[in-house]
């Protein structure tokens, strides 16, 4: 009889999450104790997000075998993020606030002229160029200096033709470099590929 | 509840200037219940654990005022109690009550956000009602015709529209207009059921309930999601729009699917049966079924059901006549029988799916007419009587066990062959009693217990290791001296377990098979078994819970030498279970359908139980054991009556005729393979159609009730037995199942004093009142409160006492005395572990093929259901993860499998847990797995592949084919012919 102990599991259906991040996965899952692997699951989603360039059903079935849980679970913690993607998107994903304040300070005035500089037909769609992707957002807690947006994880506040002008280029050039080859929403060594274009940090 | 030892502290609260004293940890919607006072609720379900989601039960909550400088109770003029309001509505079902708390229900602001919450809940409902099934049951449409606003301000346009009713799972159809999100079906599943198949996706207004299982809504308990579910969201397949739920007559009835007695509802509209819903009962089901239990109701319809008598006609084809013919022939036959061979030429087999008065009619027949001790039933797991003797306490009830009490679940599948037992372990467990398992495969019930994997051939092994180690904690010297250290919770309790000398016998017996000498046996570590014997030993009670797996690997003896040794029977929570696969697998050992024992369990030459027959039977059958089922099947009698089981089926090669069968005599519902092979066919009355008595796992004797009429002539068996005894001039004439009942109570002697009328609702003050929380409520308020589900008005049934807890029921000190002092040690003196099989260190590539049971089997009676059919899996073989590696195995693939008693192809599966080394085959599912093991329970077989990948990749699974509605094999039936 085999040593039980040298039986493998069996094996997932799908790995490329665990391919591409073997050393973040332990990391995350060893921030809690032993038993609970189940309270990485946002952090491997963000990985599953950077592996699979969005959250498809393989992703998820990957993550629920990784941390034990049933693929329900996971699917009900992806629907509840908007930050989790299940469609496919361009590589720079704007959220832009229309909420009441937001709209009182005009950004919905602003938001056709925003689509423009992106290259985007409309809220919710994405540029021909496949780069961008704009949609609008609920509430993004900077009602103070809208209009305002959120691209990938960084922020841009105080918008103005100018400055949409100059961070559409930043952010095409970034692209052109081939230094934003990885998804929107990263984590670890993909976090924050807008990182590098001029965010007004500094009330202007 | 009787069995949880000490009563919890008492809070003191008033609501609505009722007064009330609940528990400690009670909540306020709770509380107010108990003070009958309602809180209307939706999201709240008291036995699932409170989230405080749909805000229906706002209501106002104050505690007595305390000063702040002196910390001293604030109080008026007239001394009382000033009580401070909270200033905002508290949601009632996530407050805990506290001391001197009141509640206020009935208040403006209270009405006013009830009015609210459901003018929310209500914005997207599309108000179907006249065509929702729940409709009539519904607590959305209860609640908001009583606190409802009447009107919306809300339009219809701006009403949410989606699809109408998606399939969530196989069973289940959800309609995501009329759901309120309350999370009740997903809290059921995960907090119950243990199966996390159901969850939310999205937030806010596009929230839905979504299963990403695969199959989706895995789970054999999905219908309860339907009665949790307060609206009418979920629905089951096989009631969809089938009836308006008012046009419905339930018939109350004990579920005949397996051996835990679920108290059920047989729905009928025009006397057919459309849906079977749980009945409340605290010690059995509480207020759960499982999917087979509910949607498996197609035998009640007459497809394929035989209708009437058949004999053989001339040209050797099975044709109707009618009884009188029919009994006529039967008896000469087995007249002539005994006049040519005697009455040890005729023998009877039957199932364990009969009721009380059934086999004790089969048995009496048999035995006190025909004169044979040759009766048996199958499939049997209960053999001896150890149930008998070291059987569980009659008050013990399981999903009320918690911490201080230590279940160990030995060769059982509780979620494949009792899945409410399952229910009831898991619940168990959760409030803190220790788990063990102890099985050569694995199952859903380990993720959560200590499991105990034993390697097939050598279970023996296994069990005197964790007995041995138990016996070893027990008598761990403290002080240099040897004391007990069992403390139990209730010392008062007679019987209190005192480990006997009989222990000190039985631990010396098992010196050299310690948990050391597992290492290298067994794929578990000698630790997990030393601390599983701990559990065992620092428990105040020990319940054994044991299938047919541990009875084929004879472990009964040494699980009943523990609790005889220890003294750890007869109480709550302590004792022996014996779970067989059939509803009633302890009522037929009880009325005595095995060759050696007559009912009551007293051997065949017992003077005592012969005395007391003799008053009760025309005459006795000789004190000689006669033979059992798998030797008359053999050949062994020339005359054989099979009443309710299918030998042939379960083993296709079986040939009756060639064995030496002259005569046979098959009682059954269906031409099932071995009726095709008789003489004399007899319709039989299914589970719906018959009046009588189920016993229980746990021994509990309950009333079934007749809730439809017979199909075609079928008879009840008792009155096919009476007419039968009347040819051979026997003048006992029972009329009614009472009557067979009423002797039942004077043949055994733990049924004395049982009588239709003391099973009945009578019986509901019993002395452990165990309705009493929701005894005063009206059905209209518990649908609201609890679920759709029926209140239970037909009587608890009775669990019998064995002889043991008789004595100290009776007062009898002395007897009492006598018994804890015994030991039990002469259930034991013969006793000697079996030595390990070597089939686990098989040669070459050979592996070890385990048999296992299944819920959905291909068996008749889920066959016969249109919507549980389609979820029975193709035959397949479960490997482990390493042998697949190693073989090249693929999920999906096709393998033949080769023992020494036959071969059979399935497809096969990668497991988890399987142990290296073996494979599991579930039985029941068309292929001949228990006959390619040599008839045992485990056996070497060959594995060989014919396909290594899936045949159709991405095809769904299809079902075994459905057996043909209409009896087509060698019969000629033609009701004209009468």
């Amino acid at each position: 009889m085999p040593d039980p102990a040298a039986v493998p599991p069996a094996l997932p259906p799908a790995d490329r999450l665990q391919r591409a991040f073997a050393a973040e996965i332990a990391a995350a899952v060893a921030k809690y104790p032993a038993g609970r692997q189940a309270s990485a699951v946002l952090d491997l989603l963000y990985l599953a997000q950077a592996a699979y360039g969005r959250i498809t059903t393989e992703a998820i079935e990957e993550v629920a075998a990784v941390l034990e849980m049933d693929p329900t679970q996971v699917r009900g913690v992806v629907g509840f993020y908007s930050l989790f993607k299940e469609e496919p998107h361009g590589r720079f994903v704007i959220h832009y606030c229309t909420d009441l304040p937001c709209a009182l300070r005009g950004a919905d005035a602003f938001l056709p002229r925003v689509c423009r500089a992106f290259g985007v037909p409309g809220p919710g769609e994405t540029s021909p160029d496949g780069l961008f992707s704009v949609e609008e957002a609920m509430c993004l807690a900077a009602c103070d200096r809208a209009p305002m947006m959120q691209v990938n994880l960084s922020y841009f506040h105080d918008l103005t033709d100018e400055r949409l002008d100059g961070i559409v280029a930043a952010l095409k050039a970034k692209a052109a470099a081939g230094e934003a080859v990885g998804p929107p929403f990263g984590f670890g060594s993909v976090r924050g590929v807008a990182e590098g274009v001029p965010s007004v940090e500094a009330p202007s | 509840m009787a069995t949880n030892g000490s009563a919890p502290k008492l809070v003191n609260v008033m609501i609505d200037g009722r007064p009330a004293a609940v528990g400690a940890g009670t909540n306020v919607v709770d509380a107010a219940h108990a003070a009958g006072v309602e809180i209307p609720i939706f999201c709240h379900h008291p036995k699932l654990v409170p989230v405080g989601m749909c805000r229906m039960c706002l209501v106002e909550v104050g505690t007595p005022g305390v000063d702040p400088a002196t910390k001293a109770p604030i109080l008026d003029d007239e001394g009382a109690p000033v009580i401070k309001y909270f200033p905002k509505l508290m949601a009632g079902c996530t407050t805990v009550v506290s001391e001197g708390m009141h509640v206020r229900t009935g208040t403006p602001a209270v009405a006013e956000a009830r009015e609210a919450v459901l003018e929310f809940l209500l914005t997207s409902h599309p108000l179907d009602c006249p065509v929702c099934d729940k409709g009539g049951e519904c607590p959305l449409q209860n609640l908001t015709m009583r606190y409802g606003p009447g009107r919306s301000r809300f339009v219809w346009g701006e009403k949410f529209h989606y699809p109408k009713p998606v399939p969530v799972g196989p069973l289940i159809a959800l309609d995501r207009e009329r759901c309120v999100l309350c999370a009740r079906c997903i809290r059921f599943e995960d907090e119950i059921a243990d199966d996390q198949v159901l969850g939310f996706e999205n937030r806010g207004r596009g929230m839905e309930i979504v299963s990403f299982s695969d199959p989706p809504l895995d789970s054999v308990f999905s219908g309860n999601t339907t009665d949790v579910c307060p609206v009418g969201a979920l629905t089951t397949a096989d009631f969809r729009f089938e009836s308006r739920v008012w046009e419905l007559e339930s018939r109350p009835a004990v579920c005949p699917h397996c051996a835990v007695g679920c108290n059920i509802g047989y729905d009928t509209r025009h006397g057919r049966v459309l849906r079977v819903m749980p009945r409340e009962h605290d010690a059995v089901n509480e207020i759960w079924l499982c999917d087979k239990g509910r949607f498996g109701h197609g035998f009640t319809t007459a497809e394929g059901r035989l209708t009437h008598p058949l004999v053989r006609d001339i040209s050797g084809a099975l044709v109707a006549t009618t009884w009188d013919d029919a009994l006529t022939r039967v008896a000469e036959a087995l007249k002539r029988t005994v006049a040519e061979g005697g009455p040890a030429a005729v023998g009877g087999v039957a199932g364990a799916t009969l009721t009380n008065e059934d086999a004790y009619a089969f048995g009496r027949f048999l035995r006190a007419v025909v004169g044979t001790n040759n009766v048996d039933h199958r499939p049997k797991v209960i053999a001896d009587d150890s149930v008998h003797r070291f059987g569980a306490g009659a008050d013990t009830i399981v999903h009320a066990l918690g911490a201080g009490h230590a279940i160990v679940v030995v060769g059982l599948d509780a979620e494949a062959e009792a899945p409410v037992l399952f229910l009831s372990l898991n619940k168990a467990r959760r409030q803190g009693a220790a788990l063990i398992t102890l099985s050569t495969a694995p199952q859903k019930l380990d993720r959560h217990a200590s499991h105990l994997r034993a390697v097939p051939g050598s279970e023996a092994t296994l069990l005197a290791a964790l007995v041995r180690a138990a016996l070893e904690a027990e008598y761990e010297p403290v002080d240099g001296a040897s004391v007990p250290s069992g403390a139990l919770p209730n010392a008062a309790v007679p019987n209190a377990a005192v480990p006997s000398a009989a222990a000190r016998v039985l631990a010396d017996r098992l010196a050299d098979h310690g948990p050391a000498a597992v290492h290298g046996v067994h794929p578990v570590d000698p630790d997990a078994v030393a601390q599983a014997g701990k559990a065992l030993a620092s428990a105040g009670g020990v319940l054994w819970i044991y299938g047919r797996s541990a009875v084929d690997a004879g472990l009964v003896p040494l699980m009943a030498a523990y609790a005889a040794a220890t003294g750890q029977h007869g109480r709550a929570g302590t004792g022996l279970v014996a779970v067989g696969r059939h509803a009633n697998a302890q009522g037929v050992a009880d009325m005595g359908l095995t060759p050696d024992r007559l009912p009551g369990h007293a051997r065949v030459d017992d003077a005592a139980a012969r005395e007391r027959l003799a008053d009760v039977w025309p005459s006795l059958p000789s004190s000689e054991p006669g033979l059992d089922a798998g030797a008359m099947l053999a050949g062994g009698v020339q005359a054989l009556y099979v009443l309710g089981t299918d030998p042939v089926g379960d083993d296709p090669a079986l040939d009756l005729r060639a064995n030496g069968v002259r005569t046979l005599i098959v009682q059954d519902l269906y031409l099932t393979p071995t009726a095709a092979q008789a003489d004399i066919v007899l319709p039989a009355q299914s589970a719906a159609e018959r009046d009588g008595t189920f016993t229980s796992l746990l021994r509990r004797v309950q009333r079934t009730y007749a809730a439809v009429d017979p199909v075609g002539h079928a008879r009840a068996d008792w009155k096919v037995l009476r007419d039968l005894a009347a040819r051979y001039g026997d003048a006992e004439s029972f009329a009614a199942p009472s009557d067979v009942f009423d002797e039942i109570a004077r043949a055994v002697p733990a049924y004395a004093g049982l009588s239709y009328a003391a099973l009945g609702p009578a019986i509901r003050t019993a002395p452990t009142d165990i309705f009493l929380p929701f005894a005063p409520l009206t059905e209209a308020r518990s649908v609201s409160y609890i679920g759709t589900r029926y209140e239970n008005r037909h009587g608890i049934g009775a669990a019998w006492l064995t002889p043991a807890e008789a004595t100290y029921a009776a007062g009898d000190t002395a007897a009492h005395e006598a018994v804890a002092a015994d030991g039990g040690e002469d259930a034991f003196a013969g006793y000697a572990v079996a030595a390990d099989d070597a089939l686990h260190a098989a040669a070459g590539d050979d592996l070890v093929l385990i048999p296992t049971a299944i819920l959905f089997d291909a068996g008749r009676l889920v066959a016969s259901s249109t919507v549980l059919h389609p979820l029975v899996p193709r035959p397949f073989v479960a490997f482990s993860p390493f042998d697949a590696l190693q073989r090249g195995l693929v999920e999906g693939g096709r393998v033949r499998v080769t023992g020494a008693g036959g071969t059979f192809e399935a497809e096969v599966v990668v497991q988890d847990g399987v142990t290296p080394g073996t494979a599991l085959a579930p039985e029941s599912l068309g292929i001949a797995v228990r006959a390619a093991v040599g008839g045992e329970r485990a056996g070497r077989v060959r594995v060989e592949v014919v396909a290594a990948g899936p045949i159709e990749r991405g095809a769904s699974p299809t079902p075994a084919p459905r057996p043909s509605s209409s009896p087509s094999t060698t019969a000629t039936v033609t009701p004209g012919q009468i």
